[in-house]
């Protein structure tokens, strides 16, 4: 199982130049949990992950891992920890699934040295994970979306971080293979304990898989908690401006959100 | 939970690319060696084998020590460390900045680099190392000008590109007007400015580019990896583990010394920096690193392209000419490709 560790965040506030779109929040990561930040466009979901995850410097506050702040974790060092995959990764044409994938032991090599037998290993590990291993020689154009998303995924597993970021993993993608994605997402979870944080738009999707929620509005911690606690009628309305009715999704019993719009309000159901 | 077999088959792959690797590496090792013994053969005479060989072990031989230490050693040897130099550098641009097109001779480095020694040599009239530490600023100046010329609200390499090339006609025109104004002492040396040459190479002048090759070649080498990472993008290679603004830092700085220094040497050869990347890859496949084989592609082209000048045809040309000749096709359908892309 992998470790357990104290990642949190300290009254941060972040941005790029002069525009602060996180506005001071404090937050604990749920360790060996999957935790899905939820908001409205443009309130900081992605610029939060990314802050967390070093991308971007604090402009004030503090992030840290295990009590230091993540700027002074040497780089390599705090890769064989936190992995992150990008909202929109670049692909070297070309490449090759494995090759693309053996990228994320980057961190876990010397300058010079090939791959050892662990790289070796570890590849395959992920590349059974995601399912992927027969695609090992084809070139990473060739394949459909859903197939490269598992790619960059189980090039990330590969990099064998206790604590996986992911920004949007399953945009652009058709819903049966969000649905692939997420339950590999908690496989991986499940199996090896992994901390996973995520980044998605479906508010429902991330009720029904997250353990815990982080719900933001303009840059600021609006609610946090189990799904059932923070997707709630009013909580909604606060976080997307948006009417809705909350019931009880008949497969996972988890909160599901029924969205009340200005047409189709058939008043002899709902009030 | 791991799998043998899944091992196994990934192993096989991963060794098939790597066998093919090292195939055409050697391969295009083995050429260059040819073209090198082909160089110090040819000439006005054609000298035996085990003349040259007893020459370079430093016997006197009447006529054939003068043709081959003199004349067609250095030369040789300038075409080898400039080449390589070349090669190694466009590659590094072209990986770091995710295009063919960002190469040094197309946005306007080796322009800056050249400018700078047009302007030491015919203006200052200084040589030697004023030369190439004058030639290294101004590359690294032009980067730096490019740089903040084309940073916008984010980055893109498209608007990158476009205000390279614009500088390079810049630089060219500044170039021209510097050979107009200060060409007449020394129309030779102003002619290496206009293309690349070997003509005139001496052993005295090789020392600060052999130098530079030995000290920044073995550290983009060795920073292969870490190009890999950077090209998959900024915030990827960061959570892995770079730190991309260093590393990038030194790239800049290994690669624009050693085209600087190669310029200052041999003039701007056309299109070398260009075109030696994208074959290298083409021959060896990616996903392995690609400086090597650059290099040595670079060394093949101008080794390759300077015999062509010097004897296919009843005129002698530089070797910037020939490489010129096949550069220029290759920018154009660039160009076209990715105007079609919509990269542009």
């Amino acid at each position: 199982m992998k470790a357990t560790h104290v990642f949190e965040a300290e009254n941060t506030v972040a941005g790029y130049d002069n525009e602060m779109i996180i506005q001071g929040v404090s937050l604990v990561i749920p360790s060996n949990k999957i935790s899905v930040i939820i908001g409205a466009n443009a309130c900081g979901k992605s610029t939060l992950l990314k802050t967390m995850a070093r991308l971007i410097k604090p402009a004030s506050g503090n992030v840290t891992l295990d009590g230091r702040p993540i700027g002074k974790i040497p780089s390599k060092q705090l890769a064989r920890v936190l992995g992150l995959l990008p909202q929109s990764p670049i692909v070297p044409e070309g490449i090759s699934v494995a090759d693309l994938v053996g990228r994320g032991r980057f961190p876990h090599q010397s300058l010079l040295r090939g791959w050892t037998q662990k790289d070796y290993e570890a590849v395959a590990e992920a590349m059974d994970l995601m399912d992927i291993t027969a695609l090992a020689n084809q070139s990473i154009d060739e394949l459909s979306g859903g197939q490269r998303q598992r790619v960059w995924i189980a090039m990330a597993l590969a990099q064998q971080t206790d604590i996986l970021f992911l920004d949007e993993p399953t945009t652009f993608l058709d819903i049966t293979y969000q649905i692939e994605i997420l339950d590999l997402l908690t496989d991986l979870n499940r199996k090896h304990g992994t901390t996973i944080v995520m980044v998605l738009h479906d508010i429902n999707l991330s009720a029904r898989y997250a353990d815990y929620i982080f719900a933001l509005q303009k840059g600021r911690l609006l609610a946090e908690g189990d799904p059932s606690k923070v997707i709630t009628s009013p909580l909604v309305k606060d976080i997307f401006g948006l009417e809705c009715t909350v019931i009880k999704d008949p497969v996972s019993g988890s909160p599901s959100v029924v969205p009340i719009g200005r047409y189709h309000v058939n008043h002899e159901i709902s009030p | 939970m791991i799998n043998n077999n899944s091992v196994k088959f990934i192993m096989a792959g991963r060794r098939k690319r790597r066998r093919r690797w090292i195939l055409v590496t050697g391969l295009l090792a083995g050429l260059a060696f040819i073209l090198c013994w082909t160089m110090l053969l040819l000439g006005n005479t054609i000298y035996p084998v085990n003349e040259v060989i007893r020459v370079l072990l430093g016997e006197e031989l009447n006529g054939v020590s003068f043709a081959v230490n003199t004349i067609r050693l250095p030369r040789m040897l300038t075409g080898l460390l400039a080449g390589f130099a070349f090669g190694i550098a466009g590659n590094t641009f072209q990986t770091m900045l995710r295009n063919p097109l960002a190469s040094p001779d197309v946005i306007g480095i080796t322009a800056g680099s050249s400018a700078a020694a047009v302007f030491c040599i015919l203006i200052l009239h200084t040589s030697g190392a004023v030369v190439s530490i004058a030639s290294v600023i101004a590359g690294l100046a032009t980067v730096l000008l490019i740089y903040i010329f084309s940073r916008g609200r984010t980055f893109s390499i498209g608007r990158l590109i476009l205000v390279g090339i614009g500088i390079q006609a810049m630089l060219n025109a500044l170039i021209s007007y510097l050979l107009l104004v200060g060409a007449q002492q020394d129309i030779p040396a102003a002619l290496r400015w206009l293309s690349g040459s070997l003509n005139g190479s001496q052993m005295h002048e090789l020392p600060p580019l052999s130098v530079t090759v030995l000290i920044f070649a073995p550290i983009i080498i060795m920073l292969g990896k870490h190009l890999s990472m950077l090209e998959l993008g900024e915030q990827m290679a960061t959570s892995l583990g770079i730190n991309t603004d260093k590393t990038r830092i030194l790239l800049i700085v290994s690669a624009v010394t050693m085209i600087a220094l190669a310029t200052a040497t041999t003039g701007p050869i056309a299109f070398v920096a260009f075109l030696s990347g994208p074959i290298a890859k083409r021959l060896v496949g990616v996903g392995l690193s690609n400086a090597i084989p650059a290099g040595l592609v670079g060394v093949n082209l101008v080794l390759a392209g300077d015999l062509i000048g010097q004897f296919a045809f009843d005129v002698r040309y530089p070797v910037g000419i020939i490489t010129g000749i096949l550069g220029a096709p290759y920018l154009l359908f660039l160009l076209i490709r990715m105007n079609r892309k919509g990269d542009l």
